[in-house]
Formats: C-alpha cells, structure tokens, sequence
C-alpha cells in the first residue's frame, strides 16, 4: 500500500467521523432560533458537506482521481 | 437519553441564557449582530480573493497553467489535503461539543472538547506547513502557486489567530470569567472556528478538487 492511498484511507475514516459527529450536532440545534443558532446550524451544516467533499475525494469521485 | 430529558435539558439552558439582568441581554444581543456581521466582512474578503483566483484560473487555456518552458505544473496532493481537511472539520465538531458542554454547566467535559480543539487546530496548521514545504509550487512562479499561498496563507493566519483566541477563552473559562448565563465570548469564539472552518471547504475545493 503506498502514502497517498493510506492517507485517503485515514483521511475517509475521519471524515464519516466527524460528518457523523456533525449530524448530531445539527440535530441538537435544530429545535433552537437564536441568531448564534441559526448560524451555527448553517456552519455545521456546511462542515458536513465538506466531510461529503473528503469523503468523495477520497473514493476518486472528485479531485481527478488523485 | 430519552427525549424528554433532551428537551429538558435544552429548556434548562435557554433559561439560564435568559436569566440575566436587561442590560446585559441588550448588549449580549448588540454584540452577537455585530460579531455575525464582523464574520459576514470576513466571507467579503475572502470572496474577493476567490473570484480573483477564478478571474487568474478561467484567463488561461489549462489548469494547472503551463510554464514558460512548456511543462504543465501538477495537481495538489489531494489525498495529505483530504487528511488536513478531516483535522480541521474534526475540530469544528470537537468545538461545538465543548460550546454544548458549556451550557450544561459540564466544566470537566468544556476542558477536554477545548483541549481537542486546540490541538486539532495546532494539528492543521502543522500539516499546512508541512505542505508549503511540499507544494510543487512558489510563491512567485505562477499565478496558481500566488492564488494558493495567498488564499491558503489569508486562511492558515485565520485559523492561528483562531487557536490564540481559543487558548484565551480556555483560559478566562477556568479563571471564572464565564458562567452558566453569561458565556457571550464562548459563544463567539465557536462561531469564528466554525467560519473557519467553512472557508476551508471553499478553498479545498477550489485548489484540491476542481
């Protein structure tokens, strides 16, 4: 197994992780409607998608394959 | 825990925010806008700087641009970014938790998540360096290495701007300057790492992905 492929390995794990981690803090905050809130319901929200990024890159489906 | 008890909980927190005294909620909630707008003149700045890397990326006919001797520059290292990406998110998550331990009055649980986040935060910013020393690019040698270091720099200063203020809110924490009502710059603090954060996703896409 060469660098680049244990790294992608590492880096998908962490990624369900921490999207799994995000979801339920999401969904802690959902039922809140303070300004910080809402905010904060937008920002994990795209944290998430940022893990989905990973988590695609990591598969080839983006990032050219890399 | 069941639901009943969630909603309990969360009601027990939204009366202790609610609990303090006229002036305070009035500034509190001053402060907050002006903090959400403070982090709205961020995402200005790092827009401009980003439509000028797509204005340098689209005035050329390949991506990575093809230098003056006719070698085309590779890509980024996608799978090291994807690492550094999952650092930095991790923290995000590790944030929030000791933001929601905070308005639990669950002190020890508030030091561990902080302690995560620093380190995570420390963690990303020693994997942004290593890359810089990797990176098959300079500074000044195309306009793809100046769009990166620019962006990913603005970004990196952010984030250790970010971990300094961490410490200082861990710190006034455990010195009493928060309590289970009063928690404003907590409150702060969370929203600029969760920012951020957010602008890493943007540029990880933008340099790693596309």
């Amino acid at each position: 197994m060469d660098l680049a492929t244990f790294e992608k390995i590492v880096a998908s794990i962490g990624a369900v992780v921490v999207f799994v981690f995000a979801l339920i803090g999401l969904r802690g905050e959902w039922p809140k409607t303070g300004l910080d809130d809402n905010v904060t319901k937008l920002l994990l929200g795209l944290m998430a998608f940022g893990c989905v990024l990973v988590i695609l890159a990591c598969f080839g489906v983006l990032g050219g394959g890399a | 825990m069941a639901v009943s008890a969630i909603n309990a909980s969360h009601e027990a927190v939204h009366a202790r925010y609610e609990a303090v005294d006229s002036l305070y909620r009035e500034t509190r909630d001053i402060r907050l806008l002006g903090f959400v707008l403070f982090l709205c003149s961020d995402v200005v700045l790092f827009s401009m700087f980003i439509f000028a890397y797509l204005y340098l990326r689209n005035s050329v006919p390949n991506w990575p641009p093809i230098t003056k001797g006719g070698v085309q520059l590779p890509r980024f290292d996608v799978a090291f970014a994807c690492i550094n990406s999952c650092v930095l998110f991790g923290s995000g998550a590790t944030m929030h938790f000791a933001m929601e331990s905070w308005k639990h009055l669950n002190k020890a649980a508030f030091n561990l998540w902080m302690i995560a986040t620093i380190a995570l935060g420390i963690g990303f910013l020693s994997g942004q360096a290593y890359e810089y020393q990797h990176v098959p690019v300079t500074w000044t040698g195309s306009t793809m290495g100046a769009s990166f270091f620019t962006l990913t720099g603005m970004h990196g200063f952010h984030v250790f701007i970010g971990v300094i203020y961490l410490i200082t809110l861990y710190i006034q924490a455990n010195r009493g300057v928060y309590t289970g009502s009063k928690y404003f710059g907590l409150t702060a603090g969370t929203l600029y790492w969760h920012f951020v954060d957010v602008i890493w996703v943007a540029l990880f896409f933008l340099f790693y992905l596309w």
